[in-house]
This record gives structure tokens, sequence and C-alpha cells, in this order.
């Protein structure tokens, strides 16, 4: 008897334990903090003082709540703090989220939907306003699966880029970074054999792999299907696999390896985000003969592609009065004077065009034309799906691509496996 | 003059007369009151209370969460759905495997080699201090921090293991993230690729065989200081050899020692995650298959996929794992130690 009772008492210590939470739902999520819109962030150094100089800007002008911006780590970090915030019911006023994180947020009924908030005539853009923002930033943040409605703002823009050491190319015997990807097999090849380096470090990285896709002609998504086993897809692969084969490229082990080998010399060619060209150049700052930034080669250079990078500011359903404070936050960041500052001290780009047309914003080009590259990247610049379940897909991706890289799986196997796997993720999330 | 000896002797010996007073006024009054049993449960309760709201009651709520497939804002029963999800899924098979590799390559390795250096310790009489602090040292650092060490001289293509393998006139090797079997490299493509453990994986194991070694060490050491040195001396004057010292004397009487540290060593083992997860994943990418153990495989599930039902499913079958894995040792190994 007595044991019974010890036993049912534990039982209901872990169903409670097990039960805890919850979740809001149903718009019933509590801000986090009560006295301040508190926005959760990933920026760190230099770029998280810049944001703090904004947000302490704003609060100082701004009649109503403040806004508090707290390190919530990496986009990860940040998409994991969010959901378990979700199942407490407790939530943050803002958040950064890329378009396949908001997803899983805008199924739980816990984001606000701007519309309103865009086209509030005493709060809201005017339509030149919002003819001055690069149509892709504000396309990104539109949901189709959701009425079309903008459940995030553009927050950090940045493109996907090669980046190659110039030394090492001048090494090689090669005047300029390669147009296509033909060309740019034939320079790993010729970096090998001239210098005996690698020639290009890889990031095994989802976002680069549909880049390519793109650049190649390719599309990454239709009609609620993935195209991973497209002839853009196998063809992408099969570069890897052709990379890997020859031994002229490799596939780093740790987060920056790439970064650290292209300015040690020990690599031609790395792909990565523009936002990464601050910490490169911060890196190189004496030596920024030896290190440029390119378009990404294309199959096609008359129609170029690359990946639209960077996080939105997702507004989250608290209190009206957070909400408030966190919509004219998102509204004063975006300003062009704020966006060219952002532009200017980060690696980031303009995402709006009186910003890019600002004078300092042109200085900076005429004095770096590196990071002009990267803007004149933005026309062409599309963003990745956002459909349910992308999250698993983009895991999925990289698998496939570190199986082909290892020589696991040949281009066409990987090809056929990705698109089956990817495609049932994708409904099982529906 | 006695008298006074006599008061003096007395007064001294008063206040253990008072105590021993007091004790049995105590047990008298405690027999009379509870017994026995009863001052056992007050003595124990705190330590029970910290174990079963700490243990008992989180293992009862990973259980009753294992029959839920959790979504992000509602949970409905699977009953045993999430258990043969796991049997199904080629991954938990994968970690079990990459688990198992672990254990067996760490812990008999350890083991040995702590036992070897703790005899080699006891032997030798100079510098005996600084050594052992050596040994220990690597025990007393972050895994953290020395896994960044690690990830430094194994790195591809520019770290020194592969400068080392490149003087040697081999190939260097992507150490870290290297999926194919040990044996398959070594035996030059004779044997699969799939079969045995990764290179990446033996990686982790050699980091914790040096990282875990210090304790091993210091307890073998404390253990080999209770081996009376009389018995040793004896089997040597009887014409035993240092082999025969180490295996008929040394090894039984330490016997104790050894199990203790299996048992401790291979649970350990088997709850491996920081030097895994500083060595060879990467925060923000999927993780990497070939160093994937069972428990960041739990990780996984619980913290990445958010997949709670299922992430408690195999945390309930991996415990399992370990209270049978412990009872088997007990049964088998525990009767072959000497406590006397």
């Amino acid at each position: 008897m007595r044991n019974g009772a010890l036993l049912a008492a534990l039982a209901i210590g872990a169903a409670a334990i097990a039960g805890c939470g919850g979740g809001g739902g149903a718009s019933g999520y509590r801000p986090v903090n009560p006295d301040a819109a508190v926005f959760w962030d990933r920026q760190t150094t230099e770029t998280a003082a810049l944001l703090q100089d904004i947000v302490t800007a704003f609060n100082a002008q701004y009649d109503g709540m403040p806004i508090r911006v707290e390190r919530a780590g990496g986009y990860e970090d940040i998409h994991r703090k969010v959901l378990a915030s979700l199942r407490a019911g407790v939530v943050p006023a803002l958040a950064v989220g890329y378009p396949n994180t908001t997803m899983e947020y805008v199924r739980a009924d816990a984001v606000v939907a701007l519309d309103e908030f865009i086209h509030d005539p005493a709060h809201g853009f005017t339509e030149a306003d919002l003819a001055d923002f690069y149509p892709a930033t504000l396309e990104m943040n539109r949901y189709p699966q959701f009425g079309g409605r903008m459940y995030s703002f553009p927050f950090a823009k940045s493109v996907l880029m090669l980046y190659f050491n110039r030394a090492i190319l001048r090494a090689a015997g090669i005047e300029a970074p390669p147009a296509t990807w033909d060309e740019f097999l034939a320079q790993c090849r010729q970096v090998k054999e001239k210098t005996g380096k690698y020639a290009y470090a890889i990031d095994v990285d989802c976002s680069t792999f549909n880049g390519m896709m793109l650049s190649m002609g390719g599309e990454v998504y239709a009609d609620g299907q993935t195209l991973y086993d497209s002839p853009a897809a196998v063809r992408a692969f099969r570069l890897y696999q052709t990379l890997a084969r020859e031994g002229v490229a490799y596939q780093i082990a740790g987060g920056y390896d790439d970064d650290i080998a292209l300015t040690q010399g020990a690599v031609a060619f790395t792909m990565r985000s523009s936002a990464a060209s601050s910490g490169i150049a911060d890196v190189m700052k004496d030596r920024m003969d030896e290190w440029g930034m390119a378009r990404i080669p294309q199959d096609d250079p008359a129609r170029p592609a690359t990946v639209l990078y960077g996080p939105n500011f997702v507004l989250f359903k608290t209190t009206p009065e957070q909400q408030r404070a966190a919509w004219a936050f998102i509204k004063y960041f975006t300003s062009v004077e704020n966006s060219a500052r952002w532009t200017l001290d980060t690696g980031y780009l303009p995402v709006r065009k009186a910003a890019a047309a600002h004078p300092e914003v042109q200085r900076l080009w005429a004095e770096k034309p590196y990071r002009k590259v990267t803007f004149e990247c933005l026309p062409f610049a599309r963003p990745e799906p956002n459909a349910p379940g992308w999250h698993e897909v983009r895991d999925l991706v990289e698998r496939a691509l570190a199986d082909v890289i290892a020589g696991r799986l040949d281009a066409e196997a990987a090809a056929a496996r990705l698109k089956r796997d990817a495609d049932t993720a994708l409904q099982e999330r529906k | 003059m006695r008298g006074i000896a006599h008061i003096a002797l007395r007064a001294r010996h008063a206040p253990d007369a008072l105590l021993r007073g007091l004790d049995e006024l105590f047990d008298r009054a405690h027999a009379r009151l509870c017994g026995d049993g009863a001052l056992a449960a007050l003595l124990l309760a705190p330590a029970l209370t910290v174990l079963v709201v700490f243990g008992l009651v989180p293992l009862l709520g990973a259980l009753y969460m294992s029959l839920f497939d959790y979504e992000l804002l509602s949970a409905p029963f699977a009953g045993l759905g999430k258990y043969a999800q796991a049997v199904r899924d080629p991954d938990f098979w994968s970690s079990v495997r990459v688990t198992l590799y672990y254990v067996i390559g760490t812990v008999p390795a350890t083991l040995l080699f702590s036992f070897l250096a703790a005899y080699a310790l006891r032997r030798i009489a100079w510098g005996r201090g600084v050594l052992r602090t050596l040994f220990f040292l690597p025990y007393i650092t972050s895994v953290v921090a020395a896994a960044m060490v690690w990830r430094a001289l194994l790195n591809h293509p520019e770290g020194v293991a592969n400068l080392i393998m490149r003087y040697a006139g081999l190939p260097p090797q992507q150490w870290l993230i290297e999926a194919r079997g040990v044996l398959h490299l070594i035996s030059g493509g004779w044997i699969g690729p799939e079969i045995g453990p990764s290179l990446a994986l033996c990686c982790v194991i050699l980091f914790d065989i040096w990282h875990g070694s210090g304790f091993m060490i210091v307890v073998f050491l404390a253990g080999l200081a209770a081996v009376p040195r009389e018995l040793e001396e004896a089997a040597r004057i009887d014409g035993a050899g240092p082999v025969q010292v180490v295996r008929k004397i040394t090894l039984p009487l330490l016997s104790p020692t050894i199990f203790f540290l299996a048992v401790v060593g291979t649970i350990r083992a088997f709850q491996a995650f920081n030097s895994f997860y500083a060595l060879t994943q990467r925060p923000d990418k999927a993780l990497f298959r070939p160093t994937t153990n069972m428990i960041l495989f739990i990780y996984e599930k619980l913290y990445q996929d958010h997949d709670l039902g299922y992430g408690a499913a195999v945390a309930a079958l991996f415990t399992l794992a370990i209270v049978l894995l412990t009872v088997i040792q007990w049964r088998v190994v525990g009767k072959r130690v000497h406590y006397s």
C-alpha cells in the first residue's frame, strides 16, 4: 500500500514535469520582460556594439517602452530558445529569424503579421518608403502559404560570395577570379598543380549548395517539392565530387577554418556570406591587395544568380505596448540613416536604395571596392525557400554533400537520396 | 595527597563520563520512541529526497514523455511508437555502434595505460611527483580547452599531425572529419570503409584516453599503496619473475580498484559528450554521424530537432542499456574481485 502511494506520488510528479509548460498558443503569450521590449539577437563584437548604439539612440527618442537587446547565441540557439519560449508561453518582443524558422513560429500563432503596421497611416511606411526597399529583401518576408502576409521584416542582408586569395592566384598564374563554374574547376586544378596548395576549402553548407544550383541555372524548390535531383543539383554534386576526388579541395572541420586558411594563404578560394568580409578585411588589413571577393561563378554570366542571406525581424504577439515599441524600433532601424550606418560599419548590405546612395556609403565603396562587389550582387540575389520543414532539409543537404565529398556516395546517388528524403521531410511537416 | 590526585583524575574524565551518559540517555529515548529503522530513515531522508527529486522523478518524467509525440504546442499520445521509431532509425543504430566502439576502445585502453603508468610511477624513485602531476594535468584541464588544442594539432591540412605524416612520407589525413574506418585506411582499402570505428572516432578515443587516464592513475596509485611490498618481495624470493609478481600478487590484490574503475569508466564512457562535441561537431550544422554517440543522438533529438518524445524514448533505452551492462559487470566481473 505504502509502495503504491509512493509510486502514485512519483507518477504525479513525473507527469507534472513532463507536462509543464504547455505553450501559449492562440496568442496567449506573455513577454519575457514586462518592462522592456526584449530583442533576441546574435550580433557579436563591433556589430553588437553598433546595434546597441542604435538601440540606445532609439530609446532616447522614443516615448514608449524601451527596447532591450539581448545576445541569445547563434541563429540555431535563438531558434531553440524561441521554440522553448513558445512552449512556455513566454516570448520576447522581437527576435531575429530566417524564413524557415519564422514559419514555425507563425504556425504556433505567435507572430504578428506586419501588414497593418506597415500600412498604418501614422506609424507605417509611405508608398515611397516601401518602393525604396530592394524588392528581394521585402519579398523574402512574405509567406505565400500564410496568405502572402509579411510575418517578418528585413534586418541584416548579405549574399553568397566567392572569396579568393590573390597572392595564390598570382602564384598559379591566374589573373582574375573565375566567372564560370568550368573556369572555377580549371583554376582549382591550376592552383593545385602550380602551387601544391589546396584550391578550395569547402564549408559544407546548404545555402552554398543552393547558391551553386541557382547559379547553374537551376531552382531549389517548386510546387511543394525540392528539386535536388534536377540537372543543376547533380551538376553541383559532380563538381564537389570532382574537386574532392582530385584532391584540389578539402572539407573544413571547424566553423571558420576556411576563413583562416584563406587569410593564412593556405587556400585560394572559399565561399561565404558577404557578411564575413568585415572579419576577413580586419585580419588582412595590412595585406589588402592579397585577397578579394567576386560573385560566385555562373553557368551563364549574363543571367547570374546567388543566394540572399540574412535574418529578419520577427515580432511576437505579446502586449500591444510591446508590439508598438518593437515596430517603432524596426522602422527606426530601417530608416535611411540607420540602414546606411549599418552598411558602413558591418559587412551587411543596405536594404534601401536611398541608403545605397548615401554619400558615406558611396565613399566607402570608392575606398573599398570589394564592398561594392557584394552590393552589385543584390539585384540578382534570391532568398532560399521558406517551406515548413526546410530546417530539416538543410541538414539533409549537408549530409548528402559530406557523403559526396568523402566519397561515400556518388553524385547521382546523393541527388536521388536527397530528393527522396527532403521531400519526405517536407511532407511530414505539411 | 592520594585523595587530591584521585579527585583531579575524576575531574579530567568527567566530560567523557558526561558524554557517555548522554549517549545512553539518547539511545534509551530513541529506542523507546522509534527504533533503529526510523533513525535510519531520518538520516537517509536528505539524500533520498535529492535522489527522488533529481533522479527518479525526471526518469519517470522521461518515460512518460516517451509515450507522446511532441509538436510545438501539442503532444498526442503515441504509445510505444517512439520506441518503434528508434528500432527503425538507422541513425539510432549508428549511434549505438559509435557508442560501443568508443566504450570498447576507451575503457580497457585507459585502464591498461593507467595501470602501467601507476605501476611505473610506484617503482621509480626520482621525479615521481613531477610525473604524477604531468599525468594528472590533462584530467584537470577543461575538455573544451584541451579539445581546441587537439583540433589545432589535428587540423587539415596544416596541423602538426599532418606535418608529421608528410615528414614520414605518408598522406595527410582529415583526422576529425574522416568517416572512413581506420581499418580501411590502415589496410590500404582492403577492408571496407564502413567496417570498424572511423578515423575521426579513433581521434576522440585517443583524446579521451589521454584526458581520462590521470584520474585512473591516481586511483591506481592509491590502490598500489595498499598492496604489501612484503608479499611481492616474498614472491620474488620464491623465484617469481616480474610478470608473475604482477599477475599473481599485484593484480589480484588490486582487483577491487580495477573493478571500481572499470564500472565507473564504463558508465562515464557511455555518457561521454564533451569530447565528441568539442572535437568533431559544429554547433550550427547537422551532426557528423561517424562521431555521433547515443548521448549526442539524444541531444540532437531533444535540443536540435525538438522531438521530445523520441529523445526521451532513446534516453530510456540508453538508461536501460547502462543498467543492464552494470548488472552484468557486477555479476560476471564482480565474482573475480578479491576483497581480502
